[in-house]
C-alpha cells in the first residue's frame, strides 16, 4: 500500500498550490494626468458572449447594440438619462396635435462611404427596417405609423406615413398620438444605413452606416475592429483612433487582461472580482454601477390554480425576502418592489409597493381559504406546483430559495429544470404553467414598456403570449392607452403611477429585483460614460496613457515562489 | 463495397432520426432568433420567414433535396438557390442557412471542422505517445513500485471525467500559475498553439490513461510469445528484443483504438471544447442545440456520424488489410 | 453466481492490492452514503443566510459549524455530499443493471443466432421503401408515408409465410445481423441529443428518468463484449450436445451460456458502474440532470465551477467523491478481472 499514501501526499500539495490564499487586485495603471482629451490610442473590450449580426435592421441584444451605437448613428440618440435628444438630426420638431415628429438634419453629413446622407437615405433605411421580408424582432413598435399595416401586409410599395419634405426634412405620420414614439424611434432598427444595402434586407451586406467608427474588419466568433470615421459629424471627435471589441473571453481572462492592460474597460466581473475590486480603495473611483432597467420576479398564471385567487398572488408577493435572494449576488440585485424602477418614475417613497411581511403573507393565505400552520406544517395549497427554470443567470439559485420561502407559508413547488427555449415555450403558452420566473428587460425607456407588453390584453395570445401571467384588466388597459396617448409628463407619471398600483396590488407578478452591473475601467481611460440605454458608452472617450505605459503587472509565471510560498 | 453502402446508410439514419427527435423537441426557433421580447407578431414573421410553419414531413423533404444535389460549378454567395451551397465542381452540399448566425451552416461547419480535427489529432498524439511510453515502462519494470504507480496513475486518469481533469489543469497551470491561456483560440498561429495545450492534454491524459492499460499487458502477453522467446535465446539486447518484436505486435490493436477515437473525437470533445471554450465542432452543437438551430444540428450530426463512420470503416478494412488471419474467413 | 469465483480466483483476488484498495474505497462510499445523512447536523435542504454567509454575501468555508463549507445557496456541503453519495450510487448501480440486462440479452441473442437462417428481407419491400423515401423528398410526404407502411406489411407478411413458402426472395435478415446493425446505427448517433430527446419525452428529470435514460443509451458496449463471448461459448461441446438433445433456446442460454459469459460481463458492469458515476455527474454539467434542489455530486461540481476563485471548497469536494468512488470501482472491477483471467509473470 505504499504507493497510496505518497499519492494522497502529492494531491496534498497540489491542493495546497492550488487552493493558495486570494491575491489582491493588481494595482491600476496610471494616467498621465492630462485635463484635455487628446486624440490618439486604441481602446480595448471584451464580452464572454458574441455577436450574431451588424446590420441595425435585425440586432435583437444588448451586447450587438454596444457594435451598433458605434457604427451607426441615428437621427435622435439618448443621452445618460435615457431622453431623446438630436444626434444626426440637429433638432425636431412634434406638431402640436402631436401625430407628426419632423427632423431636420444637419448639412454636410456623410456615411463610411462618403455619399452624403439625406433624408431620402433616412426614408430607404426605414422601410427597410420594416420591410416584411427583414428578420426584424422589433417592427411592431412602430405599427402606429401611418401605412404601417398595408407596407407590412405587401398592399404597399412604400410606407406612406414617411415623407421626405426636402432634402435635409423628414417627417413621420402617426395614425394616432403616441407618447412613447420618440423613445422607439431612437432606437437602433431605423438607423440610416450606406446606399449599399439598398432597400432590401441581405445578409450578406458588409455593414457601412454613419457612425463615429467605421468597421475595419469582423473576425466571427472572435473580434472586431473599427477605426475612427474622419467625417463624423462632430467635429474633433471622436477621439480614439480605433476600438477592438473582442468576443467569447472568460471573465477571468476579462480580469487578466485588464490588470497586464491589455483591455481597458470590464463590464463583465465575476461575483468574486466585484467584491474584490469594490473593497479596494485603489479601484473604488474607477468602477460604477449602470441603470439600465432590467426587473425580474416570479410570474403568476392568473387563469390557473392557485393563482386565479388574487389573495395566493398577494400571499406569494408578500412571502417572498427580497433581501435573502440580494444575498445570492449582493452587489449585482437591488430588491424590487414595483414595476418602474426609480429612472424612469418610479421614484416615490411612498408608493403601495409590494413588500415582505410574513405574517401578512400568512394572513393571505388565510383569506384565500388555505390557512396555513407553520407550527405543524398542516394546511396551505395541497398540490405541488411545477416550477420551470433554466440554466442562465441566477434562476437556478434563486429558484431553490424561492422553494424554501415558499414552503413557509404552505406552497410547495416542484423545480424543474429545462433549456431556455422550453423554458420560453412553456411560459407563452396559454394552460401550460403556473409559476414561472421571469424577466423584462428595457426595449427603448419609456414605461410603457414595462407595461403593455407584459399584462395588457392585448398583449395576450394563446401560443405565444408575452402576457405570461394571462392578466387582464379593463381598468389597466384604459391607463395604459390613455398612457400611451398623453403627451403631458407629469399627468403621464400619474396614470402609470396608478397602473402600477394595479399590477404591485393584485400581484401577477411577485417583484423581485432588478439586475445592475458593476463596470471597472482603467484610470487612463477618461470620458466613459454609464448611459442609461446603452452599455459601455464608448463614443466619447479618449486615453490618457502616459508614454511608456509598460505594466509593472505582468504576471511572471513564478512558480518556484509559489511553492516556496507554499511549503512556508 | 457492401461496407461503404451499410456506412452511408447508417449515416443516412442517423441524420433522419435527428431530423425528427429535432421536430419533436418543445421549442420554437423563431423564438430564439426574434428574442424573448419580441412581439408575437413579429416572431410570427420571422417564423414564415424561416419556413419552420410548414409541415415536419414537406420540412424534411425539402432538406434532403437540397442536400445533396447538382448545379453549377461557379456561383455568388449571393444567389437565392445555391447561395449557401459548398460545391465540388458540380456537386452541391446544402444544408441551408444558421437561424442564429444567418450564414451559410457549410460556411460554419467549414471554420469549425479543421479546429476539431486540429485538437482531435493533438488529443490522439498526445495520448499515443504518452500512452506507450508509460505503458512501455510499466512493462518492463513490470511489478516493481513503478509499474504500480503507473498503472494506479492510469486508473486515476481512466477515473477522473474529462472536465474534472479540465477543470484541475485549468486552475493549476492556467489560473494560478498562469502559464497558459485559461481559454479560447487565439489569434495567430503561435497563440493557436498555445491555446491547444490545455485541452489536448485534457483529452490526452484521458486517453493516454486507457492507452497505458492496454499497452502494458499487450506487452506483457507478447513477450512471453515464442518468436519472441526465440529473439533472447538468439542473444539479442533486451532493449531490442522489446522494441522490435513485443512493441510491433502490442500496437496494432493500438491502431484500431486511435482510429476510432480519431472519429469519435471528431464530434465528441463536446464537454473540453466547451470548458476551454474552443471554437470547434463540439462547442458548436452544444450552442445549437441550446438555441434549437435546426440547420446548424444538423450539419454537426452528420459530420459527427460521419466521422465515427468512416474511422471505423477504415479500421474494419486496415484489419483486414493488416492480419491475414481475419482476411480470409471474411 | 458463486460457481464464477472459485477459490483460486478468490486467493488472487485478495492478494492483489489494488484490489484491496478498490474494495476498501467501495466501503467507505457505502457506508458514507448510508451512514453521513444520519450524522450532519443540517437538513441539505435549507439554506442558511445568517451563520452559512460571510458578511458580503458569500458562502463560508471549511469550520466547526459547516464541516465542508456552504454552498452557493448557504446550504451545508457535508450532508449535500452524503445524500449525493446515496444518489449516486443509486443511480449508477440501478442504470449498469438495467444497461447489462439489457445488453446481456442482446448480445447473448446476437451471439447465439449468429450466422443463422434467420428471416428473407422481400427485394419488394425495400424496393417500395426506397420509394418512400424518394417520395417524401420530391416533397409528398403522404404518399411516402403511405409506401413505408406498404413495406412494412410486404416484409411481415413475407415473414409469416416464408415458413410455408418460400414467396418474395430477398436478402438475409438474422437476428445477430439485425441487432448488430441497431448497435451500429446506436454508437454512431450523438450522445447528447439523444439525452435531450429522451429527457424531453420524460417530460420530468427525475432520479428513475436519469436512471433509464443512463441504462437505455449505455447498453451497446455489453452487447458487443457478450456477443463475442457467446460465440466463442456457443462452439463448445457441452452446448453443442444440448441443442441435440433439444433443449429449448432460452435454457441453454440461461443454464449453460449465461455462466460461461458472466466473469467478463461482471467485470464489464464494475466498470460501468464507474462511468455511469461520471455520466451522471458530465448530464448534471450540461444541465439535463437531476432537478434541484436534489443534491447529486454532479450537480455540486456545476454549482462550483462558477465559484472555484472565492469557494474552492465547493468543486473541490465533490470533485474528490467522484475521484475517488470511480476510483474504487474502477480498482475492483480490475482486480475482478485479474482474478478471473491472470496474466502469469
Amino acid at each position: 500500500m505504499r504507493w497510496i499514501p505518497r499519492k494522497t501526499e502529492l494531491i496534498a500539495v497540489a491542493a495546497c498550490v492550488a487552493l493558495g490564499c486570494h491575491e489582491p487586485p493588481a494595482s491600476p495603471l496610471a494616467a498621465a494626468g492630462g485635463t484635455t482629451a487628446v486624440r490618439g490610442g486604441e481602446l480595448h473590450l471584451a464580452s464572454f458572449a458574441d455577436i450574431k449580426s451588424l446590420d441595425p435592421a435585425v440586432a435583437s441584444d444588448t451586447l450587438t447594440g454596444e457594435a451598433i451605437e458605434l457604427i451607426y448613428a441615428g437621427l435622435v440618440d439618448f443621452d445618460d438619462q435615457g431622453h431623446v435628444v438630436p444626434d444626426l438630426a440637429e433638432r425636431l420638431e412634434r406638431s402640436d396635435d402631436g401625430t407628426v415628429y419632423r427632423f431636420f438634419l444637419r448639412e454636410g453629413i456623410r456615411f463610411h462611404d462618403g455619399s452624403l446622407l439625406t433624408a431620402h437615405d433616412a426614408k430607404r433605411s426605414i422601410e427597410r427596417a420594416l420591410n416584411p421580408d427583414t428578420p426584424n424582432s422589433f417592427a411592431s413598435f412602430y405599427d402606429r405609423i401611418v401605412g404601417f399595416d398595408d407596407y407590412t401586409q405587401r398592399h404597399a410599395e412604400h410606407l406612406e406615413g414617411v415623407i421626405v419634405e426636402g432634402e435635409r426634412v423628414l417627417a413621420v405620420h402617426l395614425r394616432e398620438v403616441d407618447a412613447s414614439f420618440l423613445a422607439a424611434f431612437a432606437m437602433q432598427v431605423l438607423r440610416p444605413v450606406c446606399p449599399s444595402a439598398g432597400d432590401r434586407y441581405d445578409d450578406t451586406w458588409a455593414p457601412c452606416g454613419a457612425g463615429p467608427f467605421k468597421l475595419d474588419t469582423w473576425d466571427r466568433g472572435r473580434s472586431i475592429r473599427v477605426v475612427r470615421f474622419d467625417q463624423w459629424w462632430q467635429p474633433g471627435k471622436p477621439y480614439l483612433d480605433a476600438l477592438t471589441y473582442t468576443y467569447s473571453m472568460n471573465q477571468v481572462t476579462q480580469r487578466f487582461k485588464l490588470e497586464q492592460g491589455d483591455m481597458d474597460i470590464d463590464r463583465e466581473l465575476s461575483l468574486s472580482d466585484i467584491f474584490r475590486y469594490q473593497n479596494d480603495a485603489r479601484w473604488t473611483p474607477l468602477g460604477a454601477y449602470d441603470e439600465i432597467p432590467s426587473i425580474n420576479g416570479e410570474e403568476m398564471n392568473v387563469e390557473m390554480p392557485p393563482f386565479d385567487n388574487v389573495e395566493i398572488r398577494r400571499a406569494v408577493a408578500t412571502a417572498i425576502d427580497r433581501l435573502q435572494l440580494q444575498k445570492l449576488k449582493t452587489p449585482s440585485l437591488v430588491p424590487l418592489y414595483r414595476t418602474l424602477v426609480p429612472i424612469l418614475g418610479g421614484d416615490d417613497p411612498a408608493f403601495p409597493a409590494q413588500r415582505y411581511d410574513y405574517d401578512a403573507a400568512l394572513e393571505h393565505m388565510k383569506r384565500a381559504g388555505y390557512p396555513y400552520d407553520p407550527k405543524t406544517g398542516q394546511g396551505g395549497w395541497p398540490k405541488v406546483i411545477t416550477y420551470p427554470t433554466y440554466k442562465q443567470g441566477l434562476n437556478e439559485y434563486t429558484a431553490q430559495v424561492l422553494q424554501q420561502q415558499l414552503a413557509k407559508i404552505g406552497i410547495r413547488i416542484e423545480i424543474k429544470v429545462v433549456s431556455y427555449p422550453t423554458y420560453l415555450m412553456m411560459t407563452k403558452t396559454r394552460g401550460a404553467v403556473a409559476l414561472a420566473p421571469v424577466g423584462w428587460q428595457q426595449d427603448f425607456p419609456d414605461p410603457s414598456d414595462f407595461f403593455e407588453p407584459i399584462f395588457a390584453t392585448s398583449a395576450i395570445n394563446d401560443e405565444d403570449s408575452n402576457n405570461g401571467s394571462f392578466y387582464s384588466n379593463p381598468k389597466l388597459d384604459e391607463l395604459l392607452v390613455r398612457g400611451r396617448k398623453e403627451l403631458d409628463p407629469l399627468v403621464r407619471k400619474k396614470l402609470y403611477d396608478e397602473a402600477d398600483a394595479i399590477i404591485c396590488d393584485e400581484a401577477p407578478w411577485a417583484m423581485e429585483y432588478q439586475y445592475r452591473y458593476y463596470g471597472i475601467h482603467q484610470p487612463y481611460v477618461r470620458g466613459i460614460r454609464w448611459n442609461a440605454v446603452w452599455p459601455n458608452y464608448v463614443r466619447d472617450v479618449w486615453l490618457d496613457k502616459p508614454h511608456a505605459i509598460a505594466s509593472t503587472n505582468r504576471h511572471v509565471p513564478n512558480v518556484l515562489a509559489s511553492i516556496w510560498k507554499v511549503l512556508q | 463495397m457492401r461496407r461503404m453502402a451499410w456506412a452511408l446508410f447508417v449515416v443516412w439514419a442517423t441524420t433522419t432520426v435527428t431530423f425528427f427527435i429535432n421536430n419533436v423537441l418543445p421549442s420554437d426557433p423563431a423564438r430564439m432568433v426574434a428574442g424573448a421580447q419580441a412581439r408575437p407578431k413579429d416572431v410570427e414573421r420571422i417564423r414564415q420567414q424561416l419556413g419552420l410553419d410548414r409541415p415536419v414531413l414537406e420540412q424534411y423533404g425539402r432538406f434532403m433535396r437540397r442536400l445533396v444535389h447538382f448545379g453549377p460549378s461557379q456561383f455568388t454567395p449571393k444567389d437565392p438557390v445555391h447561395g449557401t451551397c459548398a460545391n465540388v465542381w458540380r456537386l452541391h452540399f446544402d444544408l441551408g442557412k444558421s437561424y442564429q448566425q444567418r450564414r451559410a451552416v457549410t460556411t460554419i461547419l467549414g471554420e469549425r471542422l479543421p479546429r476539431t480535427l486540429f485538437l482531435a489529432l493533438a488529443a490522439v498524439l498526445i495520448q499515443t505517445l504518452l500512452g506507450v511510453i508509460t505503458g512501455l515502462i510499466a512493462a518492463v519494470k513490470r511489478n516493481t513500485a513503478v509499474d504500480h504507480l503507473t498503472v494506479g496513475g492510469s486508473l486515476v486518469g481512466i477515473s477522473a471525467p474529462t472536465f474534472i481533469i479540465g477543470l484541475a489543469l485549468q486552475f493549476v497551470l492556467a489560473h494560478r500559475l498562469r502559464l497558459l491561456p485559461l481559454d479560447g483560440f487565439g489569434d495567430t498561429n503561435v497563440q493557436h498553439v498555445v491555446c491547444l495545450i490545455l485541452p489536448a492534454l485534457t483529452l490526452g491524459i484521458y486517453g493516454a490513461a486507457y492507452y497505458t492499460r492496454i499497452v502494458r499487458d499487450e506487452l506483457i502477453t507478447s513477450i512471453k510469445q515464442d518468436h519472441v522467446r526465440t529473439a533472447r535465446a538468439k542473444g539479442l539486447p533486451m532493449w531490442r528484443v522489446w522494441l522490435k518484436h513485443a512493441l510491433r505486435n502490442a500496437l496494432v490493436p493500438l491502431v484500431t483504438l486511435i482510429g476510432l477515437d480519431l472519429g469519435a473525437l471528431v464530434g465528441g470533445a463536446i464537454v473540453t471544447e466547451t470548458l476551454f471554450r474552443w471554437p470547434g465542432l463540439g462547442a458548436l452543437s452544444v450552442s445549437a442545440l441550446l438555441d434549437r438551430d435546426g440547420p446548424v444540428i444538423m450539419g454537426t450530426v452528420i459530420i459527427s456520424s460521419a466521422a465515427i463512420v468512416l474511422a471505423n470503416l477504415v479500421v474494419d478494412l486496415s484489419y483486414a488489410l493488416l492480419d491475414p488471419r481475419v482476411r480470409t474467413s471474411s | 453466481m458463486i460457481r464464477i469465483l472459485d477459490a483460486r480466483a478468490r486467493r488472487r483476488f485478495w492478494k492483489n492490492r489494488g484490489a484491496r484498495v478498490g474494495v476498501w474505497l467501495v466501503v467507505v462510499l457505502v457506508v458514507f452514503a448510508a451512514v453521513g445523512p444520519l450524522l450532519a447536523q443540517h437538513d441539505p435542504y435549507v439554506s442558511d443566510f445568517t451563520t452559512g454567509a460571510t458578511s458580503l454575501g458569500e458562502p463560508v468555508g471549511p469550520s466547526s459549524m459547516y464541516w465542508l463549507g456552504t454552498d452557493r445557496v448557504f446550504r451545508d456541503v457535508f450532508v449535500r455530499l452524503a445524500y449525493g453519495a446515496r444518489l449516486s450510487l443509486v443511480i449508477a448501480i440501478s442504470a449498469t443493471v438495467i444497461s447489462t440486462v439489457i445488453g446481456a440479452g442482446v448480445g447473448l441473442v446476437a451471439g447465439f443466432y449468429e450466422g443463422s437462417e434467420g428471416a428473407r428481407v422481400p427485394y419488394a419491400s425495400i424496393a417500395l421503401a426506397s420509394v418512400a423515401l424518394v417520395a417524401t423528398i420530391a416533397g409528398r410526404g403522404r404518399v411516402g408515408g403511405v409506401l413505408l407502411v406498404l413495406a412494412f406489411v410486404v416484409a411481415v407478411t413475407a415473414w409469416f409465410l416464408s415458413r410455408r413458402i418460400r414467396l418474395l426472395d430477398g436478402p438475409r435478415l438474422d437476428a445477430d445481423t439485425g441487432l448488430m446493425r441497431l448497435v451500429d446505427i446506436g454508437l454512431s448517433f450523438p450522445f447528447l441529443l439523444l439525452v435531450m430527446a429522451l429527457a424531453a419525452a420524460f417530460d420530468r428529470t427525475t432520479v428513475s428518468t436519469i436512471l433509464w435514460t443512463l441504462g437505455l443509451t449505455s447498453w451497446l458496449g455489453t452487447a458487443r463484449v457478450v456477443r463475442a463471448k457467446t460465440l466463442s461459448v456457443r462452439n463448445l461441446d457441452f452446448v453443442g450436445a444440448a441443442r441435440a438433445l433439444g433443449q429449448p433456446v432460452y435454457r441453454i442460454l440461461v443454464s449453460h451460456v449465461l455462466p460461461n459469459v458472466a466473469g467478463p460481463v461482471i467485470v464489464l458492469s464494475t466498470a460501468q458502474v464507474a462511468s455511469m458515476i461520471v455520466a451522471e455527474s458530465v448530464l448534471s454539467y450540461l444541465g439535463v440532470g437531476i432537478a434541484p434542489p436534489t443534491p447529486t455530486w454532479g450537480h455540486m461540481l456545476y454549482e462550483g465551477q462558477d465559484s472555484y476563485v472565492s469557494a474552492p471548497w465547493m468543486l473541490v469536494v465533490p470533485a474528490f467523491a467522484i475521484l475517488l468512488s470511480v476510483l474504487g470501482f474502477n480498482l475492483l472491477g480490475e482486480g475482478l478481472r485479474d482474478a478471473l483471467d491472470p496474466k502469469e509473470d
